[in-house]
């Protein structure tokens, strides 16, 4: 500043200080003159101080409040951010905390064409930067006199690509987009959901509330499944649907103790970040929406009932000499041994001659409430919406009630089999399935007792190291199953070349009869015989094998240890199992 | 004492006016610079914040990339197809305990 400048300040200074000093004397000399004409004066001070320190007040209080918000407030803080946006839904993640579904952020794309210079290059930069924008909707909007939506579900990169063109006439804006990162791994148990933030399928429909909570409370929801047992199955059903080609296949692996479902897998399945792409077909969880007679696998109830009841024990006896008559009806075993049989002997030939006596001295009223308690009767109790009804017979005569104890004439969903298993394995309480991962064991309702659950173990074991599912035994594992072929019924009648074959197996079999036990079910819907199964399609030879290169995969993750006395790999390949398939007429 | 605030002068003024006007310009200065401050914190908060949301964000994504990188199931396609990689057989396992024995019988490496 120049000196010149500066003096003019100086002196504006000193006249402004004269001013205001002028200004607070004219007032003193006011209330001086006020003073001498009498006490009102002293009123006016006082009213003047009172004014004065109420002012004051407020000034200290507005000091106060600003300094104790610019020092302690929360304005803004983390813990005041947005609450997550309408149709927001939390994280789904595995047993182990691995990342199933997630809400992320994407972004949809717009364009004003009023502020573009040039339309062509506009056009000819998008699609070459989106390659899969749809054309129509581009040169609609490309004509459009307004702002126009072009494509959604943009990832960060993509707009990064879109943003870099430099075109002012596109905008972005945020989107949240569901997304599947572990793509078409447990995919019928996942599920998906709209991008309206609403589940049409699998836990995303099933825990559809849940999700939502939880997703307001800023955590993610556990469920059961572990995804390395789901690999393996997956993996060893994807062999199945290579070897036999099948219609479908589907497997479920389930802690029998606490019920929950640790992987499930129906073949063929989709990708559902993709799903409205994928064919309906393979939108089908064929382990829930789908009912199939069962076939032999049906034997561990009728069994279960029966040493459960006291209509049999292991030294009971049964005449599968003669095929069995009933009316019109004759029931065979296909590879009978035409003998006495003892329980044992029926359980692991498969026997359905020796399995219908057993069923009909139990009777079709007992038969009926103990298929009841195994969750037979009824859709499976699992939170999936796709739970299917059972198929169940009208009347519970003499030929129904020989059927259902193998297996036919009552059809049921493969999920609810292995609910039903899991009651029989685990010392005899049903608990419910679950897909949510359990903390500790519910406590579900006994329907047999201790004693017929571990005889039960036995015989699955016994049928495994002597019986029809010698292939599925996984060395040191103590796997103990169950096979099952049934006919399919195909307009009204059993069509012998069309079977649904199955396996159940439970491991390991050994310990405390309330040890922590697994279920592995394989299904698989129309299996062809090929020459490495010397044609057959039955379940020993089908479901069996992958339920033993299940286990003996997923044991390391479960926990099992195996034990040194196993009979190993040789001994696995040596037996092959008898054939049993399930047939009848309606 | 309390009279003579109201009658002393200071150059002229009294002093009760002089402590009222010094109290007032430090309440007023206060009060600006406290508002100001807040102000500052505001802005810097919110500047965090969304600082904070975008890491967020870049977290998620790369945790859904993580996911799908891990898949068990996607590595295991990969482990077979490029590195001939197959599931452990029960032959090739043991027991923490069987180590020793195992040692034993492989004799020492030269």
């Amino acid at each position: 500043m120049r000196p010149a400048e500066l003096n003019a300040l100086r002196a504006n200074a000193a006249t402004a200080k004269a001013w205001l000093v002028e200004g607070v004397w004219k007032v003193e000399h006011a209330f001086e003159r006020s003073k001498a004409q009498g006490r009102v004066v002293d009123d006016t001070r006082l009213r003047i101080c009172f004014v004065m320190a109420l002012f004051g007040m407020a000034f200290v209080t507005l000091g106060i409040e600003a300094g104790r918000a610019a020092l302690l407030g929360k304005a803004g803080g983390p813990e005041e951010a947005a609450a997550p946006p309408p149709g927001a839904r939390a994280d789904l993640v595995d047993r182990e905390g691995r990342l199933l579904a997630v809400d992320l952020v994407h972004y949809g794309l717009y364009l004003d064409p009023r502020a573009s210079w040039n339309i062509k290059e506009t056009r000819a930069k998008l699609m070459a930067a989106l390659p899969n924008l749809s054309r129509e909707r581009l040169e609609k909007a490309l004509r459009s006199d307004r702002r126009e939506y072009l494509i959604g579900a943009l990832t960060p990169s993509e707009r990064e690509r879109v943003h870099d063109l430099g075109l002012p006439e596109l905008s972005f804006e945020e989107e949240e987009r569901r997304v599947y990162p572990v793509g078409e791994s447990a995919s019928h148990l996942i599920g998906f959901a709209d991008s309206g933030g609403h589940g049409l399928a699998g836990a995303e429909s099933a825990l559809d509330p849940e999700v939502r909570e939880a997703a307001a409370a800023g955590k993610p929801v556990a469920l059961a499944i572990d995804l390395r047992v789901q690999a393996a199955l997956e993996d060893e059903l994807r062999g199945i649907m290579r070897l036999h080609t099948p219609i479908s296949a589907t497997g479920i692996v389930t802690n029998a103790r606490t019920g929950e479902v640790l992987a499930l897998a129906s073949l063929p399945d989709f990708n559902p970040n993709t799903a409205g792409q994928s064919p309906p077909a393979n939108l089908v969880n064929h382990a829930a929406a789908s009912v199939y007679e069962m076939g032999s696998t049906f034997k561990i109830f009728t069994f279960a009932l029966g040493l459960d009841s006291g209509v049999a024990n292991v030294n009971s006896t049964f005449d599968a000499s003669e095929p069995l008559k009933i009316g019109d009806r004759t029931i065979h075993d296909y590879h009978g041994v035409n003998r006495v049989m003892s329980l044992e002997d029926v359980f692991i030939h498969s026997s359905n001659i020796g399995t219908a006596k057993l069923g009909l001295r139990a009777g079709g009223e007992r038969l009926k409430r103990y298929f009841d308690a195994f969750g037979l009767l009824a859709p499976a109790r699992v939170e999936l919406s796709e739970s299917a009804r059972p198929i169940l017979p009208r009347t519970w005569n003499e030929d129904v009630v020989a059927s259902a104890s193998f297996g036919a004439a009552i059809s049921v969903s493969p999920l609810a089999v292995a609910g039903g298993v899991g009651a029989v394995m685990n010392g005899g309480n049903y608990v419910p399935l679950t897909i949510l991962r359990q903390d500790g064991a519910p406590k579900g309702r006994r329907v047999i007792s201790p004693e017929a659950s571990r005889a039960m173990l036995d015989l699955m074991r016994a049928n495994v190291l002597r019986g029809t599912g010698t292939k599925a035994d996984a060395p040191g594992l103590r796997v103990g199953g169950k096979t099952g072929s049934a006919e399919k019924v195909i307009g009204g009648r059993y069509e012998r070349s069309k079977l649904v074959s199955s396996f159940a197996a439970v491991f390991p079999t050994d310990g405390p009869v309330d040890a922590t036990r697994y279920v592995v079910l394989i299904t698989v819907d129309e299996p062809k015989g090929v020459k490495e199964t010397f044609g057959f399609a039955t379940g020993g030879w089908t479901a069996a094998p992958a339920a033993g290169r299940v286990i003996d995969r997923i044991a390391p993750f479960l926990g099992v240890r195996r034990t040194p006395t196993a009979p190993f790999a040789a001994q696995r390949q040596a037996a092959a199992p008898a054939e049993e398939v399930s047939e009848g007429t309606l | 004492m309390i009279a003579s605030l109201f009658h002393r002068r200071v150059r002229g003024f009294r002093i009760i006016d002089l402590i009222a006007l010094f109290c007032l310009s430090v309440l007023v200065l206060g009060v600006y610079f406290a508002k100001a401050a807040a102000g500052r914190e505001g802005a810097e908060i919110s500047a965090v914040n969304q600082s904070i949301k975008d890491e967020q964000a870049r977290v998620r994504l790369l945790q859904a990339e993580l996911a799908h990188l891990e898949n068990p199931a996607r590595l295991e396609r990969l482990s077979a197809a490029y590195l001939g990689l197959r599931p452990m057989t029960a032959q090739r396992e043991t027991p923490p305990e069987g180590l020793v024995e195992l040692s034993r019988n492989e004799g020492p490496r030269r």
